[in-house]
């Protein structure tokens, strides 16, 4: 008779091998942590209501950023013309969750319009979630003038690509920036491809243009 | 160091404890109704929010026209940016390299009017006048929302002599006489003196010419 370790193919094992194996160690750990936490809380809420006042959890603030000023403009028109399959029910819910509207990631909610949305991304709540601070770094004398200068070169930049009239010139500089577009997608399909199991890629080809987001 | 990138702290009415101008909380050099505007305006909530002074130029570089506030009561950026200056408040070096530097016109235009609201009336003389050289030509956002055309030198002197400008009424600046006669201003000098005196010159030499004629007659009749 064969050993009740061993199965049929000779590998060492029981009947329920297949079970996930917790390590239980880690989880009492855990789990003391967590208990030793809320123990602290509680005390701190308790402290709180004897003298008074609501307690508030304290945020880490030792590892946030600073908040830094938008590089662009926020692009509110981006899904303009385009349809979107939203989970019904959840969207006729306040803001919690994704539906019909602007959509922020970070802290999982949704708006019906900019004004809303541009609120609550200038929210503490937001900035708290994307560990950012709301401070905003002082900039000196010379970050100043190196700012200038940059946009200066800039400036000059962009009206030396304006003042382009030769045509040839023009035509062949589009060409070129509609080819590296293309090359661009073309690494898109195929880094898709890779992905998925066989490299045979998706049986519906998405395509950008067609403004349908599955 | 640090801003905070909202002015929350800056507009609380119930108590700022924040840096003074004038003695007064510096976001009540503008009036309050346009401040209201500003703090409800798309702009001020997406472009102002988390810039610091050298991130605001980028803000001032795109600015195309100065004014106060235009259509339905709607600020245009330029007063935008004056709130941030209020609350960022930068040291005078920054000011005047914002004053000073020759590329960004409009720029040039924020500075003087920030000189002309936070300086001392001492300093927006002294300052401020080296611009009426300034010849630059600006947009200015009228109040039915047209533009209309001024120049550097035009707006300064606006901001010199009169007591609203861009939906803003200005701190009273005493006038250049009483501070030349207290001696903490030098003369002003015209760049135009030459030209004047000249004109008078030329002025006074043709009266005396056309009139020398009926002089001579008369003394000879």
């Amino acid at each position: 008779m064969a050993d009740s370790k061993s199965n049929a193919y000779g590998t060492n094992t029981s009947d329920t091998s297949f079970r996930k194996t917790w390590d239980k160690a880690e989880y009492t750990e855990k789990a003391r942590a967590r208990e030793a936490q809320e123990r602290e809380e509680g005390k701190a809420r308790y402290e709180a209501k004897l003298q008074g006042k609501k307690y508030y959890k304290s945020s880490d603030t030792t590892t946030a950023k600073q908040t830094e000023s938008r590089a662009n403009r926020l692009n509110v028109a981006a899904n303009v013309g385009k349809t979107m399959l939203v989970p019904a029910g959840v969207a006729a819910v306040g803001k919690r969750g994704r539906g019909a509207g602007f959509y922020c990631a970070d802290c999982d909610l949704t708006f019906k319009d900019n004004i809303q949305l541009v609120d609550h991304l200038n929210s503490k709540q937001h900035l708290t979630n994307v560990g950012e601070s709301g401070e905003v770094g002082r900039a000196t004398l010379e970050e100043v003038r190196a700012r200038l200068e940059y946009l200066k070169q800039k400036r000059e930049e962009d009206r030396k690509e304006l003042n382009l009239v030769d045509l040839q010139e023009r035509i062949k500089r589009r060409e070129d920036e509609e080819e590296t577009k293309r090359e661009e997608k073309r690494r898109k399909r195929r880094e898709k491809r890779r992905k998925t199991e066989g490299g045979v890629g998706h049986n519906v080809e998405e395509d950008e243009e067609s403004g349908i987001i599955c | 160091m640090a801003h905070q990138a909202d002015a929350r702290r800056m507009l609380d009415d119930r108590g700022y404890t924040g840096q003074t101008i004038h003695d007064t909380n510096p976001a009540h050099l503008l009036e309050k109704a346009v401040r209201d505007r500003i703090i409800d305006s798309y702009y001020w909530k997406e472009q102002c929010f988390g810039i610091n002074e050298a991130t605001l130029c980028d803000r001032a570089v795109d600015m195309t026209f100065i004014g106060g506030t235009y259509g339905q009561q709607k600020p245009t950026p330029f007063l935008c940016l004056m709130l941030k200056l209020l609350q960022l408040l930068p040291p005078r070096e920054i000011v005047l390299e914002y004053l000073h530097q020759r590329e960004f016109k409009y720029l040039t235009a924020l500075a003087a009017f920030y000189v002309r609201l936070t300086f001392s009336s001492v300093d927006v003389y002294k300052t401020l006048e080296p611009l009426l050289e300034d010849y630059r030509k600006l947009r200015r956002r009228t109040k039915d929302g047209g533009y209309a055309l001024v120049y550097l030198d035009q707006f300064v002197d606006d901001l010199l002599t009169k007591e609203r400008v861009c939906g803003t009424s200005l701190r009273k600046l005493p006038a250049r006489q009483v501070l030349e006669d207290l001696d903490q201003l030098e003369e002003r000098v015209s760049p135009l003196s030459e030209e004047l005196e000249g004109l008078d010159d030329s002025d006074d030499n043709e009266r005396n010419g056309t009139t020398n004629g009926h002089d001579e007659e008369s003394d000879s009749g």
